[in-house]
């Protein structure tokens, strides 16, 4: 049923994204870039999908410049996208530009708290997450001001609202800010794909909730953590969690309890996916625990949690391709994009500090 | 013989030559210690460089490693945390202590590396995700930073010594090429001045005797010619007394009282 | 020659670099700020926009009116832009280390350093 229409408003904009999706880099591709020797040889190799974004580069450009460039390319395409993009569509394209909104606002408090000139930090936003009265958030030069009057009028307001008051911004450590805000946001995304009525029941909100729901859970589980260690108590923990997700409610209440990471173990336990990275992890050690020795020899211990993470959601990612008629293959897209060029800003790292014996912990699921 | 008008102003007594001697042994004491210890500096000094050398060619792995642990979390984080570092960053967990070492008498300082506890200015970078990587990557720079802070306690100790062994080898030469030779020239002189003292003394006395000894003969002729105005008196006198034929003077003067034997 | 008091009290490292380089090292915890009002941070982050009076200027900080420093850590290209300033500093505190940048390999012949060590070996 929900075909019959998708195409009307939105058939364009999913061939688009599915030309994208073809052009990402596959097996063979990464394969040849690790047997590259220098940025150049890798540069040739990125030829045919970033050739346009990578020309202007100097010879043996920076691992930084290189990021910097594959991701314009992916802005430039996100932003052809969003600007083709109509109704439910455009709203859901702007909620997925939210969480990198979230980090340019972390940034732009963190640099309004020490008192600096927010202006510079403009450039070190991320281009996805900026939004029309971003700059105007530099016109605040102390914290409540920023709060009362600029931060009210930005498409996060809702997210502020309720959990944080402009004290908290002062006292807060700003990752705990960061982590509130990203919690709100979730949970909201979550219930927009739900309860929005061009998406509810629809391939778009099956997804879409398998994606955030992963998302809620990785977060719960990498906030828990990292919090070990840290005067992060267990009930500011505890509000950090989303309310929703594979774990929620038994496995986000025991891990709020857990204290270490067997804790953490047994709280995920319940979930066959996690329970299997866990395992994985264990064997290497465990994150935080004695396996992290010299750092050159970390790629001896297999993939990190993180890395299983990020496989993981990469192949939902993938996965969300085999569907049709949803909105959530942008989304996908995004995070396959984005991985491509955490792949490639990998390799080329490992290329120029000449660390090839790491070169393949690269994800790649095409 | 070019220093012969290097030397130390003092009066060529045997008290001054005394002292110089003595100051000579000093000076050749403190020669031979000086050269010993400069010889166990440049010792240390080639092995730090040498160790210099390897820890920089070293520093160069190790930093790239850590580099990658940071390429590790930038990835982990999808993002760049470097200004929220820059920005937390309050107290220093990692400090360094300065303590000092003995070699021959220089005191070279050594840096100790040191984590204080407790404060963490960065718990909680990397809280959503990418907290573990933060937290390995920490260790991984602390372990660089901590080879950064042995080289530069070589590299301090490598400055110190260049300096130390620049001014003992100063001394060294000063006291080879300078002090002993001048103060052997002092002696030298002393003694070629003693001499000549000694030999002055010994013409003068020379002189003295040729003196006397030319007095003496002096006083002996007078002597005799007294005598032998005597004799002459006793030989006007009486001839019979006088017996010696070997006068012939007197037989002279018989001959001229022959003359007055005429006048007879 | 060196006082006790020249450098009991030296007790932080400073870092004069590119971004990576200080985030790294601050990581490890070195970053120190001190007590306001005169804040002063012992890092500086040098970009290709920073001009070289800057660097200057914070290079003198560190080596010469701070004396709570120890090491100043210093990334081998930045100290090619100041080059005649750490080929001409050759006090022993802090002592000065040119270190290795992530984009720019380790150059062990025009460290400082290692060209005096060169010097002496007559190579």
């Amino acid at each position: 049923m929900e075909g019959l229409f998708f195409n009307v408003n939105n058939g364009y904009i999913e061939g688009v994204v599915r030309g994208y999706r073809n052009s990402l880099l596959t097996g063979a591709n990464y394969t040849n870039m690790t047997q590259c020797e220098t940025i150049d040889d890798l540069k040739l190799q990125l030829g045919p999908s970033y050739g346009d974004f990578l020309g202007s580069l100097p010879p043996n450009p920076s691992t930084s410049s290189l990021a910097a460039k594959t991701t314009d390319k992916l802005v430039s395409e996100f932003r052809y996208v969003r600007a083709n993009a109509v109704g439910a569509l455009a709203k859901f394209m702007d909620y997925l530009t939210y969480g990198y909104m979230i980090d340019n606002v972390a940034l732009l408090i963190t640099g309004t708290l020490h008192e600096r000139d927010t202006r510079e930090l403009l450039d070190r936003c991320h281009p996805l997450g900026w939004f029309e009265t971003m700059p105007v958030l530099c016109v605040a030069t102390n914290i409540e001001e920023l709060y009362n009057s600029v931060l009210i009028e930005t498409p996060l307001a809702p997210y502020f609202k309720g959990s944080l008051s402009h004290q908290d911004l002062d006292e807060l450590n700003i990752e705990i800010v960061r982590n509130t805000l990203y919690k709100n946001y979730l949970e909201d995304f979550y219930q927009f794909v739900n309860a929005h009525p061009e998406m509810t029941g629809t391939p778009t909100a099956e997804v879409m909730s398998e994606i955030l729901e992963f998302e809620a859970d990785r977060r719960a589980i990498n906030i828990t953590l990292n919090s070990f260690g840290t005067e992060l108590s267990k009930a500011d923990r505890k509000k950090l969690y989303p309310s929703f997700g594979m774990l929620y409610p038994e496995g986000t209440l025991m891990l709020s309890r857990a204290d270490d990471f067997d804790g953490v173990r047994l709280a995920v336990e319940g979930v066959a996916d996690y329970k299997t990275f866990f395992d994985a992890a264990g064997l290497g050690g465990g994150p935080g625990g004695p396996g992290n020795l010299a750092g050159g020899t970390g790629g001896a211990e297999g993939k990190s949690l993180e890395d299983m993470f990020y496989q993981k959601e990469m192949e939902i990612s993938k996965n969300a391709f085999t569907r049709q008629f949803t909105f959530a293959i942008v989304y996908a897209w995004v995070k396959l994009r984005e991985q491509e060029i955490r792949n490639i800003t990998w390799i080329a790292e490992c290329i120029a500090q000449n660390q090839k014996e790491r070169i393949s912990n690269y994800i790649s699921v095409f | 013989m070019s220093g012969a008008s290097d030397r130390e102003a003092v009066f060529p007594t045997r008290q001054s030559l005394g002292l110089m001697k003595a100051k000579l042994k000093g000076a050749e004491t403190g020669h031979s210690l000086l050269k010993r210890k400069s010889e166990a500096l440049t010792k240390r000094f080639r092995e730090i460089t040498r160790r210099i050398d390897e820890a920089k060619r070293k520093m160069g792995r190790v930093m790239q490693i850590a580099s990658l642990s940071l390429a590790e979390v930038t990835y982990a984080v999808g993002g760049n945390i470097g200004y929220q570092i820059q920005e937390s960053a309050k107290a220093a967990r990692f400090r360094v202590r300065t303590k000092q070492e003995n070699v021959s008498g220089v005191l070279l300082p050594a840096f100790e590396a040191y984590q204080t506890e407790g404060n963490n200015d960065f718990a909680m970078t990397g809280l959503g995700k990418g907290g573990q990587q933060v937290q390995r990557c920490r260790e991984t720079y602390a372990r660089a930073v901590e080879a950064l802070v042995e080289l530069a306690s070589l590299q301090t100790a490598f400055v110190i010594l260049d300096e130390v062994i620049k001014v003992v080898n100063r001394r060294v030469n000063a006291i080879e090429h300078v002090i002993i030779p001048r103060t052997e020239n002092t002696i030298k002189y002393i003694n070629s001045e003693l001499d000549e003292l000694d030999r002055e003394e010994f013409y003068r006395l020379k002189k003295v005797a040729n003196k006397k000894l030319r007095d003496t003969a002096a006083a002996d002729k007078e002597m005799k010619e007294k005598r032998e105005a005597r004799m002459a008196e006793l030989a006007a006198r009486g001839q019979e007394n006088v017996e010696p034929e070997e006068y012939a003077e007197p037989r002279n003067i018989l001959d001229a009282e022959v003359d007055e034997d005429v006048i007879f | 020659m060196t006082s006790q008091a020249d450098y009991k009290d030296r007790q932080f490292l400073a870092v004069i670099g590119d971004e990576d380089s200080v985030t790294g090292l601050l990581l490890a915890g070195i970053g120190h700020v001190t007590a306001p009002p005169d804040s002063q941070k012992n890092f500086v982050v040098v970009d290709n926009k920073t001009d070289n009076a800057t660097i200057e200027a914070a290079f003198d900080r560190f080596t010469t009116e701070r004396k709570d420093i120890g090491i100043v850590l210093i990334n081998q290209h930045v100290a090619d832009k100041i080059r005649h300033r750490v080929d001409t500093y050759t006090a022993a505190f802090p002592a000065v280390l040119e270190i290795p940048s992530k984009d720019h390999p380790y150059d062990p012949d025009k460290d400082s350093v290692l060209r005096r060590v060169r010097r002496l070996f007559g190579e």
